[in-house]
Formats: C-alpha cells, structure tokens, sequence
C-alpha cells in the first residue's frame, strides 16, 4: 500500500510538472484550443445554416474535433521533454517506469478534459445541441474519451518523440488505435443527446470504460521499453 | 557564490576495503546502427576513487559514461555497479548512479526551485524544502531560486545540474565533461564537488578533455581510443584487453 501511495505521488509530481510547464509555456492549450475551433467552425461552414442537420453532425464532428486537437496537445506535452536531454533525465530517476507513464498520462488527460469540456461547450453553441438536457451522460462521455485518448496518446508520443517526422506519424499510428474508442464516443454522445431511447448508452460507455483499461495497463506495463535507447 | 562546505548525502557507504569494486566491466561494447562506439572495455574501478576517463572525440567516453548512467543498453558484454548487474538489476544501479551528461535534462519552462523540487520529489530526498534551498545555495544560485531556467546562461543550467546531483543519495557520480560552459567560480564549484565528494567515499568517473584543474582530485585516469581502453594510469583503476570473442572490433562511431 505505502509502494502505491508512493508511486501515486510520484506520476502526480511528473503531471504536476507537466501542467506547470504548459500554464506557463501554453503549448498545447493555445494550439489545440485554436485548432478545435477553426475544425467546429469549418465544418459550421460547410453544413450551411439547417439546424437539423448541424444536431445531427454535432456529435461527429464533437470527437472529430476532440481528437484531432488531442492527438496535437499530446505531441506537445511529449515535446516539453525535449527539453535539453530531459527525457533522458527522467529515465534515470529511480522511478518504476509505470509511474513515468502514469505522470504523463495524467497531465495529458488534464489538458484533454479541459479540451473536451470547451470544445463541448462549443458544440452547444455552434450547432444549436441542449447539451444542458443531458450533461450529466455527456460530460462523462467526455471524461472515458478523453482518458482513452491520453492513454493511447501518451503511449504513442513516447514512440515518436524521438523521431524527426513525429507530427506526422503520430496520428497515423494512433488512428487506428483509436477507432474503438471513436465509435463508442460518438454513439454514447448520440445516445445522450436523443435521451437514451433504446437504452443503449450504458453499452456505449462499458465500451470506453473497457477500452480505457486496456490502454491504460498496455500502455504502463510497454512505456518502459520506449524509454530506453 | 558558493557556500564553503557543500553538502553531499551519499548512501551508507562503509569502509573503503570492506565494499565490492565501484565498477566492473567486461567486454562492454555499444553498437549505434551497427557501428561500435564503444568496442570491448574491460576495467575495474574501486570504490571511493575519483578517476578521469581521457580520450579524443569519438573515444568512446560519453559512450561509456552512459551505459554506465543506463541511459543505453549494452549491444555485448556486461557491467556492473557496486556489485549490481547493469542490465537486470537497472532500477537498483539508477538509486545509486548520479549522472551529468552534455544535456541538462532542466525543463525551460520551470524555475530553478520548481526544477529541483521536481528532482528531489522523483529521487526520494527526505526533507525536501530544506535540501532544495540548501543545493540551490551550494552551486550559487539562491538569488536566481525564481527564475526560469529558460533565462539561465548555459553555465548557470549546467551549475543546477550539478546541483540536482546534491540531492539523490549517488555512490557513483559520472561526470561529463563538467568544466565545460562553467566560468572560473564555477569550476572552482567542481573542485569543491569533488573534494566533498572524496571525503564521504563516493566513486566519481569524470570524462574531460582538459583535466589540468581536476589533476588534484584525480586517483586514476583510462584512456579511450577508438571505443577501447588504450592506456591505465594511477591507482583505483584496472583493465584487461578485451577477450577475443567478446565485442566488436571494426570501425567507431561517434555518438
């Protein structure tokens, strides 16, 4: 118990480090935020002004945006480590490699689920949805999305953070990988907006809860392997 | 400027004669795209010494350094820390192992408390505020405890470097060429480190061109060329020639 306690302290201090880093930089916040909206607006754009069809597409274009702005914000938060030999530096702590993963995970979802939730909020707004109605089912729709993505994201960054071409291979191998968790996303937040009719919402969110897991013991019990050279 | 004593809190470290060798390598040899930078060192290092490794660019020093750091895997042959495997027993050689390599490893975006409390935090010190202070007081940078790294000169990164090292409990400290960026307070600040760090017992391996300042504290000195040991010099230092079926032997690589 005192080994967890300690370990949970330990991947809190690397997020902490990581949230610190990026108030006072912004490089993930600024970029991601800026990106979501320029997606949302576009996409506005292009289905013209029915509002139907905007509530229609809402939920689509909701985690289309989410992740395309996370898959940015976690290169970002990876490239903090870049820092002067800084990952290998944390690679030598006396840290259990799955707490390294955890730290990162944790500051990655932090920024994501700030992502999430305004990037929701816009959704709303722009395209006419109640999200008010079905807050609740929504925002923990969000929270299971974006969890699986910082998982799969932190996962993957540290794959590419050493490579020149990262920005690009990132979100290719991170998009298949995500295409469970997309489908289930989208489908619970179709659910949620209709006011669960069939019932079907609680399948949906098993479904994120399950790919979550997953991605989350994958991803601690492999990160080490990636740390090293 | 720093304080006259410099505090240095190694693990218990016993009499020198009673502790296995700081550092046993055999046939160690490190592949980069199936170059050899490092082609068969075998050496022995005992504890409590302070020993220079020497070599040109492309010797094989940082090389070495690193393996020894687990920073990088060895492609052949094995090592060990005081008696630990290198590469099975990784996590145990980390809590024993300081390292200051040509990078940093400070994040820009912290201050320089944020970053050594961050450090003290992941290596375990106890009495973390205090120890943080006290680091940031012995490398002389107290009065710069708020500031950015980001706005730091690169012999003020590489004086918190060194004072990160002041907060784990290293039995071995590995230095890469340490002097460098550092102006004369600052390599007066090495000297100081290196004294403080012969008084407690603790084996530091330092990789320089230029050793004049250092040849005081120095117990050894290996020479590297082209990834082998060339040359054993002074005492606390010994080395074999590599066996003949241990590592590569072909072209090295700088790295």
């Amino acid at each position: 118990m005192s080994t967890l306690r300690r370990e949970a302290g330990l991947a809190l201090a690397i997020a902490r480090k990581d949230a610190l880093a990026e108030l006072r930089g912004r490089h993930a916040t600024v970029s991601t935020l800026f990106f979501a909206a320029v997606v949302l607006l576009l996409f506005g754009f292009a289905l013209g002004p029915d509002s139907a069809r905007l509530a229609a597409a809402a939920p689509g274009l909701l985690w289309l945006a989410v992740v395309f702005a996370g898959i940015l914000a976690v290169n970002r938060l990876h490239l903090l480590e870049t820092d002067d030999g800084a990952l290998e530096q944390l690679a030598l702590y006396p840290v259990a490699r799955r707490v390294i993963y955890a730290g990162k995970a944790i500051g990655g979802f932090a920024v994501m689920l700030v992502l999430g939730v305004v990037v929701l909020g816009a959704v709303g707004v722009l395209f006419a949805v109640d999200i008010a109605a079905a807050w609740l089912p929504l925002l923990v729709t969000v929270v299971l999305g974006t969890a699986g993505i910082a998982a799969v994201g932190t996962f993957y960054a540290g794959v590419t953070v050493r490579l020149r071409a990262r920005e690009v291979m990132l979100p290719l191998l991170m998009l298949p990988v995500l295409a469970p968790l997309m489908l289930g996303a989208v489908k619970a937040t179709v659910a949620a907006l209709a006011g669960d009719p069939f019932g079907e919402l609680g399948t949906w969110l098993q479904l994120l809860i399950a790919f979550d897991v997953i991605m989350v013991v994958a991803g601690a019990a492999t990160y080490g392997f990636l740390l090293e050279d | 400027m720093p304080q006259t004593t410099i505090y240095v809190s190694p693990r218990s470290l016993g009499a020198h004669d009673t502790r296995p060798p700081a550092i046993v390598t055999a046939d160690l040899a490190r592949l980069f795209a199936g170059i050899p930078a490092l082609a068969g060192v075998s050496m022995r290092v005992e504890a409590g010494r302070t020993i220079a490794l020497l070599g040109a660019n492309g010797a094989g020093k940082t090389t070495l350094l690193r393996l020894l750091a687990t920073a990088i895997r060895p492609s052949y042959g094995t090592a060990q820390v005081d008696g630990l495997d290198l590469d099975r027993q990784a996590d145990l050689v980390r809590e024993r192992v300081a390292y200051l390599s040509h990078a940093t490893g400070l994040y820009d975006d912290l201050t320089a408390r944020e970053n050594l409390a961050f450090a003290a935090q992941m290596l375990g010190t106890p009495d973390r505020s205090a120890r943080v202070d006290r680091a940031l007081g012995d490398v002389g940078l107290a009065d710069r405890a708020g500031t950015r790294v980001r706005d730091f000169s690169a012999g003020m990164r590489k004086r918190l470097a060194l004072g990160r090292i002041l907060l784990g409990q290293a039995s071995l400290v590995l230095l890469d060429e340490p002097l460098a960026a550092l102006d004369d307070d600052g390599k007066g600040l090495v000297e100081q480190l290196l004294a403080a760090w012969r008084e407690v017992g603790v084996t530091v391996v330092v990789a320089s061109h230029a050793t004049e300042r250092l040849e005081p504290f120095l117990d050894g000195r290996v020479l590297l060329e082209r990834g082998l040991v060339a040359e054993v010099s002074g005492t606390g230092v010994t080395s074999t020639p590599p066996s003949p079926a241990g590592g590569p032997r072909p072209a090295v690589a700088t790295r």
